[in-house]
């Protein structure tokens, strides 16, 4: 039996497919421009990586932003509990999830069965996002990808006081015409990013095993600031951390696939 | 055939309705006010129709925006973008009190703008409790009936007034009833048609309005709404005014059953005593409901409302709302989550705008308060 996960997010589109065993395949792209278009191509090209057919899949679970406009998905569930039920699977001692991906942030705490106990999403603007970053990268005429390892080479960070993204970019481009080097700048903008983050920490606390997951996981600089604020180290998971939501929405499917074989 | 539902579905979404149009026609004036501080009871007995200031069918903010800075609620400037756009011109005037800075600021607006009625008063009202509060509350009052009698050279009797009561006392036993009706584990009206009915008796006669609650309390005989799997959940703010945005509450999975809200089971709590001067009696009710947190002296009789009705009505949750730049209901969610740490029960603050504008991170973050909440079953 395959079972899968469809997570459209606002930046990316994600799917994983899962048999008896263990995720069989994954994909993930940039978003297209609905919600539909996403998930269909993301599905086309799991289902391709997996060798098997939409017919084939047992049950679809679809989360994130575009969760509710998959016609092929059988259920729905917030990328909040997915993300708990996949980071869980893929580590069993996770109690604390940051999720940073393209639109908002969260922190999210769970009990020993990897079931949501509380959770705290950002609520005032994109600040502390991966449009956040995209944004800031941009101002300096830099990819986000290559901003990570830049930053990692700041010495000197700079720090940015403003919350408001549009602000904030106003403050990069401030350091830049001052001439400020790019890997300080870089810096600067993952600490400040980080920073964000920090402060959804003061509703959900940070359990001792914690995990990151979303887009912004991949950003090695903001990852290196964050454990540097915390004062941890997070721990791994056996799969991409980009992918846990798309991993949750697939168990969730295979889960209920079960509870409804034994009913 | 059309529904009592299907009738308040219409009355509610129309700014002016059908029967404040009609009511017009035969003369009747048509008197605006905001907020629960205000007794209708005076209104009525001056022979006028109370209607509740509202934003419904709103069109932006933009004519208000030249007026409001954007760290200005969006209740505030939709509600004055549509005096501005013209939507109020049927109101005979328009009664403020000193609820918060945004609608007192509106008070400054509107008669800046030009934009009639000539009545516009302002009602002031004591952010506290006190005896002396309740005697500057009535001096306001005397002098509200005061400018409508000379305004409209009319005269508010005591016979009047009483018989403005009973009204009055009529339609909040009937709300009351129909509230009750929610304890039960069969429920047999959502809080979304809650709300629209209580946009549609706030805005007619209230003779008008008794019957149309009557109406409504015999359709909901044997009625019954709840979806599988619902969770029953108390909902505390102050200004839900859009029946759509508990819509989709409602198809996400959340029974709101109870509520803490200005146009809601606040609006009908306790009458107003039938014996004694008319006016002290209107006085005493008004100043001493079931206050909002403008009252910065009754925290604890709010928060313990609170408590009790969740119990009363099997709330599982409580559900906070503030609108972005509510200082009233920023400071009383802060403390929300100390009462719900202390009694134990589970609760979501939500921070919006009005009229849903960021309806994707509400569904996301209710959903996931109801998926956790689930994990516990």
């Amino acid at each position: 039996m395959y079972y899968a996960g469809c997570d459209i997010g606002s930046l990316t589109a994600k799917a994983v497919i899962l048999d008896d065993n263990g995720i069989l395949a994954s994909s993930l792209i940039r978003v297209k421009g609905t919600a539909l278009r996403s998930a269909s191509e993301v599905m086309d090209r799991v289902l391709e990586n997996a060798g098997i057919r939409l017919d084939d899949i047992a049950l679809c679970c679809s989360t994130g932003y575009g969760r509710f406009d998959i016609p092929f998905s059988d259920m729905h569930l917030t990328e909040i509990s997915c993300h708990g039920i996949g980071a869980h699977w893929l580590n069993d001692s996770v109690r604390t999830i940051i999720d940073i991906g393209g639109q908002d942030c969260k922190v999210i705490s769970l009990d020993d069965r990897g079931l949501v106990a509380g959770f705290v999403m950002n609520d005032k603007c994109a600040a502390g996002t991966g449009r956040n970053l995209e944004i800031l990268a941009r101002a300096l005429n830099i990819t986000i990808e290559e901003l990570g390892p830049l930053a990692l080479q700041g010495g000197r960070s700079q720090s940015i006081e403003n919350t408001c993204s549009i602000f904030m970019e106003l403050e990069v481009l401030r350091m830049y015409y001052k001439k400020m080097p790019i890997p300080d700048i870089a810096s600067s903008i993952t600490e400040a990013v980080a920073r964000r983050v920090m402060a959804l920490t003061r509703s959900v606390p940070i359990n001792d095993s914690v995990c990151i997951t979303g887009g912004v996981s991949k950003n090695s600089a903001v990852v290196a600031m964050l454990e540097t604020m915390i004062e941890k180290k997070f721990v791994g998971l056996s799969h991409d951390p980009q992918l846990a939501g798309a991993v949750g929405a697939a168990l969730y499917a295979r889960q209920k696939s079960a509870r409804e074989h034994v009913c | 055939m059309t529904t009592v539902f299907d009738e308040i579905g219409i009355l509610s979404a129309a700014t002016e309705n059908s029967v404040i149009a009609e009511a017009r026609k035969q003369g009747k004036k048509i008197i605006g006010y905001f907020c629960s501080y205000v007794p209708e009871e005076i209104i009525t007995a001056a022979g006028m129709v109370p209607y509740r200031m509202r934003a419904v069918e709103p069109h932006g903010t933009s004519r208000a925006d030249a007026y409001y800075s954007s760290m200005n609620c969006t209740f505030s400037r939709s509600c004055f973008d549509k005096v501005l756009n013209g939507d109020f011109d049927f109101l005979d005037g328009v009664i403020f009190m000193n609820n918060c800075d945004h609608t007192r600021r509106m008070h400054d607006n509107w008669r800046h703008s030009g934009k009639g009625p000539e009545f516009i008063h302002m009602l002031y009202v004591p952010h506290v409790i006190t005896s002396d509060g309740e005697g500057k509350y009535r001096e306001g009052l005397e002098k509200l009936v005061r400018e409508l009698e000379k305004h409209y050279n009319v005269s508010i009797t005591g016979t009047a007034l009483t018989e403005a009561i009973k009204l009055h006392n009529k339609k909040r036993a009937l709300l009351r009833r129909i509230n009750e009706t929610r304890k039960s584990p069969e429920l047999p009206v959502k809080a979304s048609e809650m709300l629209r009915l209580m946009l549609s008796v706030t805005a007619m006669p209230v003779e008008h309005a008794n019957s149309l609650l009557e109406r409504f309390l015999d359709a909901l005989n044997g009625r019954n709404v709840s979806e599988p799997g619902g969770m029953r959940m108390m909902l505390a703010g102050g200004c839900v005014e859009e029946p759509e945005h508990l819509e989709m509450m409602e198809s996400l999975g959340a029974a709101i059953v109870a509520d803490y809200i200005c146009l809601g089971s606040r609006y009908a709590d306790r009458d107003v005593a039938a014996e004694g001067a008319p006016l002290s009696s209107i006085t005493e009710r008004y100043y001493r409901h079931l206050s909002c947190p403008r009252m910065m002296n009754d925290t604890r009789r709010r928060f313990d409302y609170i408590l009790d009705t969740m119990k009363d009505y099997r709330a599982r949750a409580l559900v906070a709302e503030k609108l972005k730049f509510c200082m009233l209901f920023f400071g009383e969610t802060f403390l929300y989550k100390e009462e719900s740490k202390k009694h134990g029960y589970p609760l979501l603050v939500l921070e919006r705008e009005y009229g849903d504008r960021t309806e994707g991170q509400q569904k996301t973050r209710i959903q996931a308060f109801i998926e956790q909440l689930r994990n516990f079953d």
